[in-house]
């Protein structure tokens, strides 16, 4: 902290300048005020010019032009967004006229102001590509996370299903840039960087960002291109996502506001698993020896395992504000359980906001609190693949054993009872995360256009997870006999965040100018102490205490961060028309050895609004057109901390090494190379907006390129150079290629008493390709993707030329009747043998197809009538490909007759008549392309007692279109469909007030 | 005056600033570093330990979840255990049903260079290399005298640490050139880094590994039978032990044979003072570190040495079929390997060495591999005590691996004389009819004279069954990939045929091959 304290004493005293400077008179002065003509309301950064001087409005519409030559002028006030106005006026010498002016809205939402990191712009002036989306347009019905709020809202934005509640959520923004490093966005709350990673901080339960409730969002803006993004520097190679929260600001009056909903969950698809009488078929033809084992029940383990999710919300807040001050308090609270039994989330959180203006608005300071207790229960252990290999014939209860349950014979390596570990053992976290700041802005007198700001952020998490197995259980006794695990995680961040801006209201030269610089500096502790027993000798405390074991492990690490920047950034317009951005920032990270912490990040864009152009005035309709361009480059440093620093690692207790007639605890040293540096992803994009009649139609066109090099790749170095076999350096090289589209068209615009209809779409392509993942650029591979079944199969493969994580398997050959083939004594006759050597072998496996989507399209339409309102949300994915692992892991008829009692078979197996699993078969890589109805919603407002309220109905995964056979095509971000979480089909029914 | 006061203060403050505020360094806190852990005196100690454990254990958190090689599931990568399905796999002793990457080709001999059970062993060899390399670096005279490490006792304790981590150094490149032939080599006087080393020729490594031995033999501890000091440590008979095996095969590594080196290294050995244990299983049990017949063993030990490989693998997956767990004092088989028919007709009615054998529920040939039911059962190796106790624990077991013991000295002996090395031919056939007498149990099956060179592959074959020697004696006596000697499976057929060129040695890493480009592949890769 104490490095904190001199970093922001020394920012203060800068900013201190006894000295105010003195305005000169000059002749003339024309003063007034700028509204908006439809809401009376002042008018911010309007461009108001007379005279051949130019200044901008105030934050409250007003503006003062000086030094105006006397005699008749004409004023003119233009900002984006709205028809230029003029008012003619005399000036007289030494004297001041007033001219308001009031402009009429053209396009309104150009003149939006958007958050866009260290700062606001319009949205018709923005060179980069950014999306914003306010509340009012987020997806509606059960959101425990932030990121669900804008899935398929923004083109190139990918959220990535979780299916679990609260699940964490992965955001990939145009494809992934790194294959070692974090490929999260990274998450600006309220001007506060949340950190590396997904939303920073740590979680006992599942998504660190639950600790945001949704409720409290106002908007959300995703710097979808570098260099937009690049003013963050680091980790802003995975684009930026800045959640602004909502505040009293702006409001008159108290008001409360409450919003209610529950929601029934139900499981919409589960493994296509053999039923009782196929799988006793089975035993009979291919286990005839362990007939005498079946039971003859018919059990479906799913049917045991899952239910019917039920949900409730409740949120409410207090929100006021009068003139200069502003507040809001929100309370919210969130139970959602999960369609797998023992899954919940449960959430508690708080928020505060306060804002105040001092000093004729030449003040600003606001505070944002924010506290959630979020409990998470987890599914324990491996229930949803017990419950996909356990025999159907087997009953699920059995009075005589000790836990009440039937289990397999415990001397051999069968599936277990996934019932009875749902009823002994347990798996719980709970994450009490505090993130707050304190923000204040400063427009001094003494230069107008100037103006300071201060932000103090921190962020408190401590998260806490016990896992319960106790002994009896018959996996335990298999193996562990009883596991008990206690962490206790807690990290502290503190940030410290200061800037100043110059925007001066004249003109300099033939346009305006709009200057930041800051300095940044952010530091992190965190500490990870856990306790680990096994072989426990009490199952009665459960997880509360620490019964006595025969093998107990404690273990502690702690990990320190820091991060300090330097930024600025240029911003030139001319006259709205020709707008430029320049920016660079100077990244310090503790992550790297001291020759090479330091990495530097350009950025240039710019763009050319075709539309102003008085060649185009009146072309078509036209309100729009844009043409962006843009150049950055930004780093990535979300990965380990220390990898650089050479270290030795203790054994632990039960790696001790017999030397004579003692057990010494060894030293390892670390395999690392010292030099690692930056990853750097240069990124061009090239866009283009537009918009007809007002904006009723509008959109964008973007193309971008990223290309990451310096990728910190952990690889296979040459033996005989390091103290490993695998050393994380910085070696490879990647490419996203892409399109994203987006439209929005207002089709039938409100008007009382007829049919309102929004509909917006958004569609964007990726291609992603490695390109080298050693400085030769020969053909190596190193392999990913671990799968269930057997040990140690790896399914995915990271090889330059084609994508990360593509599949990597034989290609399987079919008969005349599109059955695969099966002939273990002859392979190529199953396989193609791809190097032609007769054999088949890790030689004949190739790249096929990978888990990414190639394109994503999103439809969202929002329609009113009268009182009822109502929406839904269509998404598409197009090339996204899944390992099917549950048929392939279960697929095969050894399972039947392996060392353990015969596990349940996935029904593939009788299309293949796989006898030996064939893990590395293309059969098992799917088409996951699908089509969702991701959410309908209908609303009905009305009034009561003079007090507006919303009854609202929505389900979520309406239906699902797809080819894919498994669980889920969404099947998290590898392809990977492993006994995944399944997905739910979530109605939901709410009312909102407003008192 | 004030305005001075402000100006030095606001200098002050930002003097300190400026430093504190824009370097990002931090140092790690909970974990030691390079550069103060051999400030502690133990550490020596420590270091040499995790050279020895390198061969059994496969990280620093047991059993798993921090290992020390990556690019393989952690289990596999274990040091004795790949080094015993490339020994034993392609050979005609076992077979695995197993899917596991890379396993079914090595049943075959139809491996390629992306085998990653076949580059983990290379990895595993080069992971001992190097670790010793830097414990030489790290424990010179000079490097403690500049620590201040004065303690003459401390001393003269490094200086033998130095020998064991030589003799480490020198038995991985044995193991080295014996499965992949002309590999890099790597001394403490190359320096860290990323340029690749350069190939050296087996042969240039073989006489590296023999002029190491032989200087290192005066530093190692003299040692003896269950030596409490000394167990599980390289001495001064491990050492002769190892150059026996090296001389053995020389004509193999150098075209050269030396077995009057054999001869002389194992009469060292079998002077020492070791004796043939009556219970010839006591080698293979829970309690064999009371054997007098181990000269080097790798230490298991269930409360505190854990893996996934090493004889936890051996025990589980050696168990299977109809038979018990608790029968060898585990929690549960894994049904690995069985027996191929040819090594299962090695053994003749009486011998012994066959009682365990497990037959119920079990056929002689393998006409599938993924049947556990095809192939007799052989499970050697036990977490019982020779007197039917129990171990520690039945997941991890306390059996330690015999690397090397009596009867090999003695095979290697009889075997060297035969092929004119030396010695006493009368003394080679007591060696020879102790080993048949003890498998007997009487003198019934005794050899009356030195039998052809020939059946010395048969006894060994009998005697040292799934100890991991198997793939060198066959390749000694050229019959591993000819079509002299034909065994289910081999070649991917399950009558058995010849392998292509070159299947004597393992093919050197795909990657390896890109990562270092100085490499270049052995023949028919």
């Amino acid at each position: 902290m104490r490095p904190l304290l001199y970093c922001m004493g020394a920012i203060l005293m800068l900013w201190i300048d006894p000295n105010t400077l003195q305005a000169q008179q000059t002749t003339g002065t024309i003063r007034g005020r700028i509204t908006d003509n439809a809401t009376q309301q002042g008018l911010q950064g309007v461009t108001v010019a007379a005279g051949g001087r130019s200044v901008l409005s105030q934050p409250d519409g007003r503006y003062v032009i000086t030094g105006v030559p006397a005699g008749a002028q004409t004023v003119r006030a233009r900002v984006i967004g709205y028809t230029q106005t003029t008012s003619d006026v005399t000036v007289t010498a030494g004297q001041e006229v007033v001219a308001d002016l009031a402009l009429t809205g053209q396009a309104v939402t150009l003149s939006e102001v958007v958050v866009t990191g260290y700062g606001e712009q319009r949205a018709g002036n923005i060179t980069g590509a950014v999306s914003s989306v306010a509340d009012s347009q987020f997806n509606p019905g059960r959101v425990i996370s932030p990121q669900m709020l804008i899935q398929n809202k923004v083109p190139g934005v990918q959220v990535v299903d979780n299916n679990d509640p609260g699940g964490g959520l992965s955001i990939r923004i145009r494809g992934a840039t790194s294959a070692t490093a974090s490929n999260e966005p990274l998450y600006v709350v309220d001007g506060v960087p949340l950190g590396t990673g997904a939303g920073g901080g740590l979680s006992a339960g599942r998504d660190p960002l639950n600790y945001l409730n949704p409720a409290d969002i106002q908007n959300i803006t995703v710097l979808r291109d570098a260099s937009a993004a690049a003013i963050y520097g680091s980790n802003a190679a995975n684009g930026v996502v800045i959640i602004t929260t909502k505040s009293g600001k702006g409001h008159s009056g108290a008001h409360v506001e409450f919003n209610t909903n529950a929601s029934a969950s139900t499981v919409t698809r589960l493994p296509d698993m053999l039923n009782a009488a196929q799988f006793a078929d089975a035993v009979a033809t291919y286990a005839p020896s362990r007939v005498d084992s079946l039971l003859g029940q018919n059990t479906n383990w799913f049917d045991q395992i899952d239910r019917t999710g039920y949900g409730q919300q409740y949120d409410v807040s207090l929100t006021n504000g009068t003139g200069d001050m502003g507040y809001r308090l929100s309370l919210g609270y969130q139970k959602q359980n999960g369609i797998i039994r023992a899954s919940s989330v449960d959430r508690l959180s708080l928020g505060i906001n306060y804002e105040q203006s001092l000093f004729n608005d030449r003040f600003h300071i606001s505070t944002n609190v924010r506290g959630a207790r979020s409990v998470d229960s987890f599914t324990p252990g491996d229930v949803l693949g017990n419950a996909a290999a356990m025999a159907p014939t087997q009953p699920v209860l059995n009075p005589s054993s000790p836990t009440g349950y039937w289990d397999w014979n415990t001397t051999n390596a069968s599936p277990s009872n996934p019932v009875a570990s749902l009823a002994l053992a347990s798996d719980q976290g709970t994450t009490w995360r505090s993130v707050g700041n304190i923000q204040a802005g400063y427009r001094p007198t003494f230069v107008e256009g100037l103006s300071a700001n201060l932000n103090l952020g921190y962020d408190l998490t401590k998260a806490d997870r016990q896992t319960f197995y106790p002994n009896n259980l018959a996996a335990q006794i298999r193996q562990g006999q009883g596991s008990l695990y206690l962490a206790n995680n807690s990290q502290g961040t503190s940030t410290l965040e200061t800037y100043l801006n110059y925007a001066p209201q004249v003109a300099y030269g033939p346009g305006m100018l709009d200057l930041t610089g800051g300095y940044s500096y952010q530091q992190s502790h965190a500490e990870y102490p856990e306790l680990r027993e096994r072989g426990l000798q009490s199952n009665l405390l459960g997880d509360n205490g620490i019964p006595p074991a025969t093998n107990i492990t404690n273990n502690k690490s702690i990990t320190d961060f820091k991060l300090i920047s330097f930024f600025g950034r240029l911003n030139y317009n001319i006259n709205d028309r020709y707008i430029a951005g320049f920016s660079v920032r100077r990244d310090g990270s503790s992550r790297f050895g001291p020759t090479h912490q330091w990495g530097t990040f350009p950025a240039a864009s710019l763009a050319w609004r075709i539309s102003q152009e008085p060649f185009m005035q009146g072309v078509g309709g036209l309100s729009d057109l844009k043409l962006r361009g843009s150049w950055a480059q930004t780093g990535n440093q979300a990965f380990g901390d220390y990898l650089y620093y050479p270290t030795y690692t203790y054994s632990d207790v039960l790696t001790k090494v017999q030397i004579g007639n003692q057990f010494i605890t060894t030293i390892r040293p670390s395999a690392v190379d010292e030099g690692i540096h930056w990853e750097k992803t240069a990124a061009y994009d090239a866009g283009l907006d537009y918009g007809f009649n007002n904006q009723r139609l509008s959109g964008s066109i973007d193309w971008y390129q990223k290309n990451t090099s310096d990728l910190l790749f952990n690889v296979p170095v040459p033996a005989g150079t390091n103290l490993g076999n695998f050393v994380t350096t910085n070696i490879g090289k990647m490419k996203n290629t892409g399109l994203e589209f987006a439209l929005s068209y207002r089709i039938f615009e409100p008007r009382p008493g007829h049919l309102n209809w929004d509909a917006s779409f958004t569609a964007s392509h990726n291609t992603n390709e490695l390109v080298a993942i050693n400085p030769s650029k020969s053909v190596a591979r190193i392999l990913t993707g671990n799968i269930s079944g057997g040990v140690g199969n790896l399914v995915q493969v990271l090889q330059p030329g084609v994508p990360i994580n593509s599949f990597f398997v034989y290609q399987q050959r079919y008969d005349a009747q599109g059955k695969p083939v099966y002939d273990p004594t002859t392979p190529t006759n199953m396989y193609v043998d791809q190097n032609g050597d007769g054999l088949i072998n890790d030689g004949d496996r190739r790249p096929f197809h990978d888990p990414s989507p190639k394109w994503i399209i999103g439809h969202t339409s929002y329609l009113s009538y009268g009182k009822f309102d109502g929406g839904f949300t269509l998404r598409a994915y197009m090339g996204n490909w899944v390992y099917n692992n549950v048929a392939s892991a279960n697929g095969a008829y050894q399972n039947l007759t392996g060392s353990g009692m015969p596990s349940n078979l996935h029904a593939s197996v009788l299309t293949t008549g796989f006898v030996v699993p064939q893990y590395y078969s293309d059969y098992y890589v799917e088409d996951g392309s699908f089509l969702r109805m991701d959410n309908i919603t209908l609303g009905y407002s009305f009034n009561l007692k003079n007090q507006p309220f919303r009854l609202y109905g929505t389900v979520q995964n309406a239906f699902t279109i797809t080819g894919y056979s498994g669980v889920d095509p969404t099947a998290g971000l590898n392809g990977l469909d492993n006994n995944i979480y399944p997905r739910s089909r979530t109605i939901s029914t709410g009312l909102s007030a407003r008192f | 005056m004030n305005r001075t006061i402000s100006i030095l203060s606001l200098t002050a403050l930002l003097s300190v600033a400026a430093v504190a505020c824009t370097d990002p360094t931090v140092a790690p806190k909970s974990s030691v570093t390079s550069a103060n852990i051999f400030n502690d005196p133990n550490s020596y100690l420590a270091f040499l330990a995790k050279i020895y454990g390198g061969l059994i254990v496969t990280g620093q958190r047991g059993p798993d979840g921090n290992p020390d090689i990556q690019g393989i599931d952690e289990g596999f990568g274990e040091y004795l255990r790949l080094y015993w399905y490339l020994q034993e796999m392609p050979t005609d002793e076992a077979v695995i049903g197993w899917n596991d990457p890379g396993l079914p080709t090595l049943n075959t001999g139809t491996w390629d260079a992306s085998n990653s059970m076949v580059n983990a062993m290379y990895y595993r060899v080069f992971y001992q290399i190097m670790l010793v390399n830097e414990f030489l670096r790290q424990s010179t005279d000079a490097k403690l005298a500049e620590r201040g490490q004065s303690d003459p006792a401390l001393i003269a304790n490094v200086h033998q640490y130095r020998a064991e981590a030589r003799f480490l150094r020198a038995l991985s490149y044995w193991h080295g050139i014996d499965l992949f032939a002309n590999i890099p080599l790597v001394t403490e006087n190359d320096a860290l880094g990323s340029t690749p080393p350069q190939q050296a020729q087996r042969a240039d490594i073989y006489a590296y590994a023999v002029s190491e031995l032989n200087a290192i033999i005066p530093d190692l501890p003299t040692g003896g039978p269950a030596d409490a000091a000394t167990y599980a440590r390289a001495t001064k008979t491990a050492a002769h032990m190892l150059l026996a095996k090296l001389y053995l095969n020389a004509g193999v590594y150098t075209g050269t044979p030396n077995y009057t080196g054999a001869v002389t290294e194992a009469q060292a050995v079998i002077s020492a003072g070791y004796t043939l244990e009556t219970n010839f299983r006591h080698n293979f049990s829970s309690d064999n570190n009371t054997s007098h017949e181990l000269i080097l063993v790798s230490a298991q030990d269930g409360g505190n040495t854990q893996t996934w490989g090493g004889m936890t693998f051996l025990i589980h997956a050696g168990c299977g079929g109809s038979m018990s767990a608790g029968t060898y004092g585990i929690d549960y088989c894994w049904g690995g390997y069985r027996m191929k028919q040819q090594l299962y007709s090695l053994f003749g009615s009486g011998d012994g060495r066959a009682s365990f054998f497990w037959t119920s529920g079990q056929q002689v040939n393998v006409d599938t591999i993924g049947q556990y039911s095809n192939g007799i059962a052989a499970p050697k190796f036990t977490n019982k005590t020779s007197a039917g106790g129990n171990g520690q624990q039945t997941t991890m077991v306390d059996t330690d691996f015999p690397i090397f013991r009596l009867a090999d000295a003695y095979l290697i002996y009889v075997e060297a004389n035969i092929r004119g090395g030396g010695g006493s031919a009368a003394n080679a056939l007591t060696y020879l009819n102790q080993i048949r007498e003890r498998a007997y149990g009487n003198t019934s099956a005794d050899f009356l004279a030195l039998p052809a060179v020939d059946t010395i592959l048969a006894e060994r074959g009998r005697e040292l069954m799934f100890e991991a020697s198997r793939r060198t004696d066959l390749v000694r006596f050229g019959v591993f990939s000819s079509a002299a000697y034909l065994w289910a499976w081999k070649g991917g057929v399950v009558g058995g045929q010849a392998l292509p060129t070159g299947r004597d040695l393992y093919p050197l890493p795909g990657n390896e091959l890109i990562a270092n480009p100085n490499l270049k592949q052995n023949t028919g890769y």
